[in-house]
């Protein structure tokens, strides 16, 4: 109620008629066909299980979490999927912080009827010991522009989020195989979860007039319409979901017109969320062949790391701030050996110890952000010495996936830059290890080589 | 499990295409304007409206309509293990919603500006199917307290196990994690008004479940108005001259 | 339902289920049949030009009914009357309410209606009777004529602008009502009639039946003259007089009976007017029957059987 009736008054009463009318001819006020949809732009952060998608103004922020916990009493054998959404009012006035408002909820629960209900995400796959420990994945969403429509934003965030997420391997071991061990992500590869469909959510708007049906509404069209309905479809053509809470009376063969167009709809904006998840994993193999020759392994310091390691599973894909603050108290708190080594092996797979990733993107203090000389890059680093570096790429860090959320979409990042972006993080490790261990390395480097292919 | 046997009877008894037995009784909560108390099956719902009435909070106050508020609640005892939150958690909050939306589509608020009707829904006994229960007594409290609508609104369920439509899923029915569609309709105008689904299912076969509830929704349309037509003869034949 | 709650045995329930069903055989057929719920299609020659009143609405060309209750035909005028509806106010209509709130310059009223109504200092006389304009202390010393909770006898002046009701109690008749009990019953139960004051000298007690469903049963007060010259003598000795007033026993049981009479006939569903309040409780001393009692089950079916004969004998007697 609360968001309706600020949507309401943020109108004077010309737009709203404007808008009706302008709708009788089948016009929309940003020149969009009535059965068209905005353009959707997704990106992808820094690490794993972080999408944030743009729909038009509208955007929304997905993270996805997985902590391990205890399972329902009545499905030991299952995950758990739980949503959260944010509504902070940075994205509209009419949002209010503390408890969600029943807007917030309700979106939080029809994402949760399309992925839960619909058996979208294999939850079986996600149980270690049954019925004692599984895997809870958490999805937070974040409303961070409120440009109408909020529902499929966050629905694609979601879906993007999940399909590019990563939980680390475990496996059952210790003295009476109930003791579970979670592997570092450096030891083996974190695995995707099974998503066996993408139910994409398309709504839609209905006016006074039942002959006018709107898909995808902007933030003044919400204002103006009388109902509207939010189909949850996949692309082969299953209805995961429906809600239609109320509003305006539709007849049963304009619901089912509906349903047919959204399946239709369906199909493109799956392509295109497959796409983009292709070009980001494609993008993160890369990453990781590049990083393999230079890098050490880091076998004997295993334990050690698997400490730093397992709170890093738990933070990875948290906030932006919170990532900062644990950076900084990682760095300070961790041994000079340890601190290199798991930099080293942070860096072998993307990220460090605390899941900042920073080989992506330009170096922040670049005002060009294209890329860095190499030989530039090299001397100041040079000059620069051990003790400061650490901080340089903390705070390289925290600013890199400040700027990956950036303008640039994600994916339109060429081969070149991010080669680039390779071959100077290699020059960085290498100069490190030019005046760190020159010799134990080299141990590592074979075993790890022979474990990583 | 199965929920069908062979010979077509479903676990209560009932065949797939047969709605529980339904009973309504207004006039329950005497202090209130409008009340009602819904049946459908072993789900038993009451409903009590409060309004038109002054607005409590100014600020909140519509200037050229009336304020519809609602709440959702499950008693601690409707279930069978004790509810520790009967309100608050997020899936009375949606319900809720869903309720008020659904209600306000069909009250003519533009009759009663500056006012406020209140419309409280608790469920006394949940049997599945406690939502469509819901919607049928808050119609039921609001015809009682006067208070003019469009048309009337109603609600029923319904499922797809083994491979047939089933109207009107109670609690074990529901739980079996097949597809559960609920619908709310306004009779007269022929008018989908609330539509909820979940679970996946192909269209077609969505399309007959949907039609499969909209008949029971006409059924129980057509309850309510002798409910209601009944109550008002002997109100009238009470009065007198 | 929302009237018995009480516990009938086996004999209490037949007497009671007999009279009821002997009123239903003597309601008239056709306001029966006029009766309409929700959404029902309202029989109308649509040839003839007529006018859609209250509680009808226009859907698809079709008479439709928004509310449940029975179709009256009053000329070319087609409306239909709400049975158990908020009050419906007309300018001129007695109404008792409850003082809710002293705002600025007015009062603000509970009448059963879906806003609060609203009392002017202007509409108000003046405790001590003159007519003149009100200053500001007048409006301070709002609180010494009514303050919260008081209850007030007005009547309608005129509507507002948003719907909202504008009252006055410029008559002696009108203003705190003091010593007495305020009864809720629906609305629909008071009818329209020539007067809404009533004095029954028997039991000394003043009877004002709001329109609103407010009824006000207390002592009898005199009203008095606001023309009196020694005005302010007058108001100091009857404040002090009030002050020390004590309400015979007496008075009290009889404010008690006739209370009860009016609560009988709401839970019973029967018209709520002065002969028939008078004739339910000399029915009820006159069988002896305790002030409490009159709440029982026996009383309630002792007033319908009646209730169901008083009705035979007007039908009979029209005929």
């Amino acid at each position: 109620m609360d968001s309706k009736l600020a949507n309401t008054w943020r109108l004077t009463v010309n737009e709203k008629n404007f808008i009706k009318t302008a709708l009788l001819s089948e016009i929309r006020i940003d020149g969009r066909k009535p059965f068209e949809f905005r353009n959707i732009i997704i990106n992808f952060g820094s690490e794993d299980g972080l999408a944030e998608v743009q729909l038009g103004q509208t955007r929304v922020m997905g993270i996805v979490t997985a902590k391990l916990v205890q399972p329902y009493q009545d499905r030991p054998n299952e995950g758990i999927l739980t949503i959260y959404t944010e509504f902070s009012p940075m994205a509209d006035l009419s949002f209010e912080t503390g408890r969600p408002g029943e807007s917030a909820v309700e979106l939080g629960r029809i994402v949760d009827r399309g992925l839960r209900e619909s058996r979208a995400v294999d939850t079986e796959s996600l149980c270690i010991v049954s019925g004692k420990l599984v895997w809870g994945i958490r999805i937070d969403l974040h409303i961070l522009d409120n440009g109408g429509n909020l529902v499929d934003a966050a629905n694609i965030a979601a879906l993007a989020a999940l399909m590019t997420f990563r939980r680390p391997e475990c496996s059952l071991g210790g003295e009476d195989g109930q003791e579970v061990i979670i592997h570092p992500p450096e030891m083996m590869e974190p695995l995707p979860l099974i998503v066996h469909h993408l139910p994409i959510a398309i709504t839609f708007g209905f006016f006074i007039d039942e002959s006018i049906v709107v898909i995808d509404p902007t933030h003044n069209e919400e204002a103006v319409m009388a109902g509207r309905m939010i189909a949850i479809v996949n692309a082969n053509g299953d209805i995961c979901a429906i809600q239609k809470a109320g509003g305006e009376g539709v007849s049963q063969s304009v619901i089912i017109q509906c349903l047919q167009l959204a399946i239709t709809m369906a199909a493109g904006i799956t392509k295109q969320i497959k796409e983009a998840v292709e070009a980001y994993n494609s993008e993160r193999a890369l990453q990781k062949i590049k990083r393999e020759p230079s890098c050490g392994g880091n076998n004997i310091k295993e334990s050690q790391n698997q400490s730093i390691d397992n709170k890093g599973i738990e933070v990875a894909g948290q906030y932006m701030e919170r990532l900062k603050l644990v950076s900084r108290e990682s760095c300070i708190s961790q041994s000079n050996d340890d601190e290199v080594d798991s930099k080293l092996s942070a860096l072998r797979r993307g990220t460090d110890g605390n899941g900042i990733n920073f080989t992506r993107g330009p170096l922040s203090w670049d005002p060009y952000s294209k890329g860095v000389d190499p030989e530039f890059l090299k001397a100041s680093l040079a000059s620069q010495g051990l003790s400061t570096r650490n901080k340089k790429q903390g705070s390289s860090g925290e600013e890199k996936p400040g700027e990956a959320e950036g303008e640039e979409p994600y994916r339109d990042a060429n081969p070149k830059s991010s080669a680039v972006d390779a071959s100077e993080t290699e020059m960085q490790t290498k100069g490190q290890k030019t005046l760190k261990d020159a010799v134990k390395p080299k141990n590592k480097r074979k075993k790890k080589g022979s474990s990583m292919i | 499990m199965e929920y069908v046997s062979p010979e077509g009877l479903r676990l209560d008894g009932r065949r797939p295409m047969e709605m529980r037995q339904i009973r309504a009784e207004i006039g329950t909560v005497a202090r209130a304007d409008g009340s009602a108390v819904f049946e459908m099956g072993n789900t038993k719902v009451i409903a009590a409206v409060y309004g038109p009435r002054e607005v409590q909070n100014r600020s909140q106050q519509i200037s050229d309509q009336a304020l519809v508020r609602c709440e959702y609640s499950m008693a601690n005892f409707s279930t069978g293990d004790r509810r520790r939150k009967p309100k608050g958690d997020r899936r009375s909050t949606e319900i809720s919603l869903v309720i008020r939306q659904t209600m306000e589509a069909c009250i003519l608020t533009h009759l009663m500006p500056r006012s406020q009707i209140d419309i409280f829904v608790q469920v006394l006994q949940a049997d599945g199917g406690t939502r469509s229960a819901c919607i049928n007594a808050a119609t039921l409290a609001l015809a009682d307290a006067g208070i003019p609508m469009r048309d009337i609104v109603t609600s029923c369920s319904a499922g797809y196990l083994n491979s047939t439509p089933l109207l009107d899923l109670n609690y074990i029915e529901d739980s079996a994690g097949g597809p559960d569609v609920t619908v709310g309709i306004l009779p007269k105008l022929d008018k989908v008004t609330l539509l909820q689904m979940d679970a996946k299912l192909p269209l077609d076969i969505f399309e007959n479940v949907m039609g499969l509830a909209t008949e029971g929704c006409k059924a129980v349309a057509n309850y309510i108005r002798e409910v209601l037509l009944e109550n008002t003869k002997q109100l009238e034949y009470r009065r007198g001259l | 339902m929302r009237g018995l709650q009480l516990p009938l045995n086996q004999t209490q329930r037949i007497r009671l289920q007999r009279a009821l069903e002997k009123l239903h055989s003597l309601s008239s057929k056709a306001n029966s049949d006029a009766s309409v719920t929700v959404a029902d299609t309202i029989p109308v020659n649509y040839d003839d030009a007529f006018l859609k009143g209250h509680g009808t609405t226009d859907l698809n060309g079709e008479l439709v009914a928004t509310v449940c209750g029975v179709v009256e035909r009053v000329n070319k005028l087609v409306y239909v009357r709400a049975l158990r509806a908020k009050y419906k106010p007309e300018v001129g209509d007695i109404v008792v309410g409850r003082v809710v709130e002293v705002a600025q310059k007015r009062w603000r009223l509970e009448i059963n209606f879906s806003q609060d109504a609203v009392l002017m200092l202007s509409s108000m006389n003046m405790p001590d009777g003159i007519q003149r304009r009100r200053t500001a202390l007048d409006e301070l010393n709002m609180r010494s004529i009514f303050e919260e909770n008081d209850v007030v006898c007005a009547e309608v002046r005129n509507f507002h602008h948003d719907g909202s009701l504008q009252l006055q109690a410029r008559s002696q008749k009108y203003g705190k009502l003091e010593k007495g009990q305020l009864l809720v019953v629906d609305p629909f139960l008071v009818k329209k009639s020539k007067q809404h004051f009533h004095y029954l000298e028997q039991f000394g007690i003043d009877l004002i039946l709001g329109r609103n469903g407010f009824i006000w049963v207390g002592e009898h007060v005199e009203a008095r003259d606001g023309m009196i010259v020694d005005q302010a003598n007058n108001s100091e000795q009857s404040t002090v007089e009030k002050d020390q007033a004590y309400t015979p026993l007496e008075m009290r049981q009889n404010i008690c009976r006739i209370a009860n009479a009016v609560r009988v006939l709401s839970t019973l569903g029967f018209n709520v007017d002065a002969d028939l309040i008078i004739e339910t409780a000399e029915l009820s001393s006159s069988l002896n029957i305790d002030i409490h009692d009159m709440l029982g089950s026996e009383f309630h079916v002792l007033v319908a059987e009646r209730e169901a004969e008083r009705r035979s004998l007007m039908t009979k007697r029209k005929r």
